[in-house]
This record gives structure tokens, sequence and C-alpha cells, in this order.
């Protein structure tokens, strides 16, 4: 681990520790939610969904434009590991078509003060904050609700799950589960990415600093 | 200091009177046993050493944290093998694929259980063969086991249901007999054993949830998979290379997972005193009875779920579901949180309604059964929720002396109105069977 990375992580960890967030899931809803706000308000794609892993997110992104075993998406530049998830998944890559059917993005202390520059205005983004070291945490964003609620039924404990859980009502009878994967994410992992894109402010900060002196 | 979130409880609970029992019920207007203001429990404790070992464990590299952990964890469980997921769901289905679970390929598993057993066979691309449960300890019903076996069968999947282990020596003999792996779901039954065995070391391979509600909590969410073979353990890592897929656990789960090992038999021990005074007072009423243990078996308590007696009431005459919620109205308003979790089979959810899978029915598909998942297939487990309630988190630690005595009161309180859970119940308005509502997770 570089010596500049752990000192971010100890930075965020020791904050989200002292702030006396604990592991309850009901307890740290916020956490997670807090950590999806503060993405759709930097990417500017009102839909966000949280995974415990990038193969998760890409799962959710797929999912959610109705791509499935025996399917067809095309994603360029990929990677050997998405390659082998996509292929587990039973889908087909057409290499080379016109557009990406999603894109996707990875976060590092390098980037997080300004990663959204980068972006190519996507309608859907996969972005994978593993690399801030935490553990594997990504997310995937959308501007289209439907993609978001399809994504949402993909996890255990998803959205509708939970909803379900109090209300015991089915809100979505024209969304039906199949496949779920528990990809929930855990609140201490989540708050540590909220807590990191909000230090991003004093990047932002400090790089306007460095421009003006 | 205010924006601190704090775990402390902030007002102790008063030492409950025994005369509590005879007072009138919360629901007609009278004191609660536990008042309104003091119902909180938390788990779990995040002390100054779950702190310390973070600090120690930053100083590390991640997988050297995980593996730590994994290494720990595995020698207190006893198995041979170890691999740390992200959920207990991913434990699963490594526990599956590392014992062979191929695709088209059939697992039997009790159709009573959370929907992530089913799903981490679907995962695995297999196809869940569901049996109804054992009346007495609501596990898997081995005496239905042989007859869903077929040529597709690979592994049997027993759930320790809500801790206690399911009938293993048994189900080995009939894995021997028909050369079948035999699989444990023990994500409820940390240091839950057998003949002093502990559940996760017993089968061919196994799968446990460290999420923060179980006995056992990591830093939010996690999972252990547990190999007998090398072979099994050798083919799970194959299959995360060879799939892509990420089921790695956070490094600060594990760092959790570290100190709160520790701490792990100090739950344990306050969870089986609790689990002990709550029994021995639900024996000495007629209405409710607690859970069943056989001999040699060690439950750990991570639900404990109350049957009811209505007969022995004289109420046998109403519905038995509504004769429960009238009883779970009555003893919520005392200040106890007895819920149904669960309240329809696994097979009854939607997705087995609908076997979509990963899309276009796989694996589904590759069945040459068309299986009808009904849930009229599972009386026992029907029965079972018409006429049971189940407490999740009044019995762990750190809950006080004061606390489990007033849940006791509580239920002894609700046994001696009889008269009262007939009102309620029969100003019901019409509700269904629990089976007939839409299906909740937990």
């Amino acid at each position: 681990m570089d010596k500049n990375m752990r000192f971010q992580i100890s930075f965020v960890l020791s904050r989200v520790l002292n702030s006396g967030i604990i592991m309850s899931i009901e307890k740290n809803e916020k956490e997670i939610k807090g950590l999806e706000n503060a993405i759709a308000k930097i990417t500017k794609l009102p839909y966000v969904s949280t995974f415990n892993s990038y193969t998760g997110a890409l799962h959710g992104a797929l999912q959610g434009n109705d791509i499935g075993h025996g399917d067809f998406v095309t994603l360029s530049n990929t990677t050997d590991q998405e390659e082998k998830f996509i292929d587990w998944l039973g889908i087909t890559n057409q290499y080379a078509m016109e557009q990406d059917t999603f894109e996707r993005f990875s976060v590092n202390w390098e980037n997080i003060g300004s990663f959204e520059e980068d972006l190519q205005q996507p309608s859907t983004l996969v972005l994978d904050f593993t690399e801030l070291g935490f553990g594997p945490c990504a997310l995937m964003a959308t501007e289209d609700n439907r993609m978001w609620e399809k994504a949402e039924r993909l996890k255990i404990f998803g959205a509708f799950d939970l909803r379900t859980m109090w209300t015991q009502e089915e809100s979505h009878p024209d969304l039906q589960p199949g496949i779920q994967f528990n990809y929930r994410i855990s609140p201490l992992v989540a708050a540590c990415a909220k807590l990191s894109l909000l230090k991003r402010g004093e990047m932002v900060e400090n790089r306007f600093f460095a421009k003006t002196t | 200091m205010r924006w601190l979130r704090t775990d402390f409880l902030q007002k102790p609970l008063d030492f409950p009177s025994e005369e509590m029992v005879f007072e009138s019920l919360a629901y007609f207007g009278g004191e609660p046993v536990l008042p309104y203001d003091n119902r909180k429990t938390n788990f779990p404790y995040i002390t100054k050493e779950d702190v310390m070992q973070m600090l120690i464990s930053i100083q590390h590299e991640p997988n050297n944290v995980i593996n730590e952990f994994a290494e720990k964890y595995r020698k207190y469980v006893g198995a041979n093998y170890a691999i740390p997921t992200a959920s207990g769901t991913s434990s699963l289905h490594l526990a599956l694929v590392g014992a062979g679970v191929k695709p088209g390929d059939e697992v039997i598993i009790p159709n009573f259980t959370f929907i992530a057993t089913a799903q981490a066979v679907v995962a695995a691309k297999a196809i869940p063969v569901f049996t109804d449960i054992d009346p007495d300890s609501y596990c898997m019903d081995v005496s239905q086991v042989e007859a869903l076996i077929t040529d597709q069968t690979k592994a049997i999947m027993p759930v320790h249901v809500h801790g206690l282990p399911a009938d293993l020596p048994a189900l080995q003999q009939i894995c021997d007999k028909y050369e079948l792996k035999l699989v444990e779901d023990a994500s409820h039954a940390h240091s839950a054993s057998i003949h002093e065995q502990i559940c996760g070391s017993i089968g061919d391979a196994a799968g446990q949830s460290l999420m923060a509600d179980k006995n056992f909590p990591v830093g939010g969410e996690g999972g252990m998979a547990f190999f007998k073979k090398e072979e099994d353990y050798h083919r799970a890592l194959a299959f995360l290379e060879d799939s892509g897929i990420d089921y790695s656990m956070s490094w600060i789960a594990a760092a959790f997972g570290v100190s709160q090992l520790e701490r792990l038999a100090y739950y344990d021990a306050v969870r089986a005193r609790n689990a002990k005074l709550l029994s021995d007072a639900l024996e000495k009423t007629e209405l409710f009875s607690p859970p069943y243990v056989p001999d040699g078996f060690n439950h750990s308590y991570n639900m404990y779920r109350i049957k009811l007696n209505p007969a022995k009431k004289g109420l046998d005459d109403l519905e038995d579901y509504k004769v429960k919620e009238a009883i779970q109205q009555l003893i919520m308003e005392e200040g106890v949180f007895a819920r149904e979790w669960q309240n329809r089979p696994i097979p009854g959810h939607l997705p087995f309604q609908n076997k979509k899978g990963f899309g276009n029915q796989y694996p589904f598909c590759l069945s040459d059964t068309d299986r009808k998942y009904q849930i009229e297939d599972y009386p026992n487990t029907l029965a079972m929720f018409r006429n049971t309630l189940t407490i999740c988190r009044e019995l762990r630690s750190p809950i006080e002396y004061e606390r489990i005595q007033s849940y006791a009161l509580a239920f002894q309180k609700i046994d001696q109105n009889p008269d009262k859970i007939r009102k309620v119940a029969e100003e019901l308005d019409a509700i269904q069977p629990p089976y007939e509502r839409d299906a909740r997770l937990g």
C-alpha cells in the first residue's frame, strides 16, 4: 500500500470511527444513502445503486439494460476480469460497435477531486471505488429510473426487498426479480467512501488555490 | 459531543417485579412490562479493542489482514480450509461450487430458510429442490430427502435454521449412500455444534454469513466458506479466478472480525444464558413452548422461535393464525418485538415462481423436469407460519438480566389473559394467513 494512500485511508477511517457510526444496518442506512446522494450530485445522474464489488455494479448495469444470459453487450477496452465475468454471466461482448452500452470508470486518490471531468457525459455509469483502499465498493448511476429499478431488483435486500419487508406489499409487481445476489455494501465501507468524496471538496479547493497563487 | 452517535443505553432498566404478570395488559391501557423509552437493544458494541485493531490493521497490507482473520476463524471453527467472502450468500455459492456443483445439477435444500440459500444454488447455476421441514426442529425433514434424489442430484444443503444444527449425522448417511456432497448453510449457526463439533466443519463444505445482525458480526457485511478437502477448496479458488467475480471481503470487515472473534465466547455465553432463562419461563406457561433442542446438539439462538398452543387455553375454535396475530399485537405492546421472520415458503417467492434466473430462464431451462414450486407442498412450514412467533435480538449480548427477565414476564403476562387474546383475535379485520400475503425476506 502506498504511503500517501495509507495517510488518506487513516484520515478517513479515523473520522468515520470517531463519528459513532456502527455496523447495524438499520442505523446506517444514512451512510449508504449518503454515498448514493453524493454520487448523484457529482455525476448529475440522479439514480444511484451501491454494490459491494465492481463486478456487482457491472452486473447491475447489465441487468438495468435487460442484458442477461444469452444476450449481447458492447463494451470496449475490457479488462481480463470484465471479460471473464461477462462470459460467466452467459453474455457475449460485441466489440467495436458504435458506442459502449454504458461507461465504466475507476476512482482513486489521484482523480477523486475531479473525476467527473473525465467522464464522457454518460447516461449510465459504473463507478469503481475499490482503489480508494477501503475494500470492494462500486456504484451504478443512471439517468433512467427504470434502469435503476431493474438493477436494485438484482440485490437481495435491495430497495424493493426492504420495502416489502416493512409493508409486506409488492410495490412493483411488473418488475419481478430473477437471480439475486447479496451485493449489499458494508455501511462502514460506504461511510468511508462517502467521507472520501466529502474530503474531495478540500482537494478541489487546494487545486483552485494552487492555480490562483 | 452532540454530533457523536452513541451506543450507550441512556437509562437503566428497573428490575422487574413478578407482580407485573398480573397487571392489566398494555394493549388495553395498562403499564407495559418494558417502558416505551427503554426498549432499545444494541449489537454489536464497538469497543476500544475494535478501534485499536483497526489502527493496527491499517499498518498492514489489506490481504494480510483478511488472511489473518480467515485463519483465526477457520481454526476456531475447526475447518480444514476457508475462503473469506463479501457476504453469506457468496460464501454459500463458493461452498457449492467447491463441492463440485455444476450447471444443471440439483441441490436439495429446505423450503424454510432465508432466500439466499436458494439463490446461492441458482448462482451456482443449479436447480433448487425443496423439502418440507421437521415440525419440531424446523430444519430440513430428513425423511423426505431420499424421495427427492435423482440422477441430477449433486448435493444436499441443510440449513441450521435459527442456530439449531440440522440432523447432519442422518443426512451424512444419505450422502454416503448416494455419493452426494453435504454442504452446510451455517449462516445462523456460529459456535453451534453437534457433539461438540462446530457447524461449518462437519459437512464437505459450508457457507456462513458474518453480517451485522449475526451472532458473530464483522464490520457490517461478510461471510466465510469452509471446506473439508483440499481439492474442493482449490476448485472454489479456481472458480473465483475463472469467473472474474469479485467476492472479496473488505479488510475493514476483517479487522473487526479479528477483535470481535475474541468476544465470541462471551457473546455465546450470554445468549445461552438468556435462552435458558426464557425457555425455563415459557415451560411454566401453557400457551408458549420454547425451541426444541435434541440431545447433543448445541443451539446458538441467532433467533428464538416460540410455538403457540391455543388449544391449551381453549382458543382452538379460532383460526390459529388469528390467535398468533392477536398475541403478536399484545406482546409488542408489552415491549417485546416478536415477529414472523419469513411468512412464505421460499419456493413461493417470486424468483422461483418466475424462474427467470440469470435471464432467459437460465439455469432453470437446464432441467428436464418442469418443477412446480407450490407452497401447498410444504404443510409443516405453513403450519409453523400460522402458530409461531420469533424474537430475533432479544437474547443477544449485552442484553442485561433485567431485560431478559422482563421479556419472560411479558410472555407470562399474556399467558394469564386468554380472554383478552380471544377478544383481540375476534376483533381482527379479515386478515389472511401469513403465506397468502406478499413474501417478506426477513
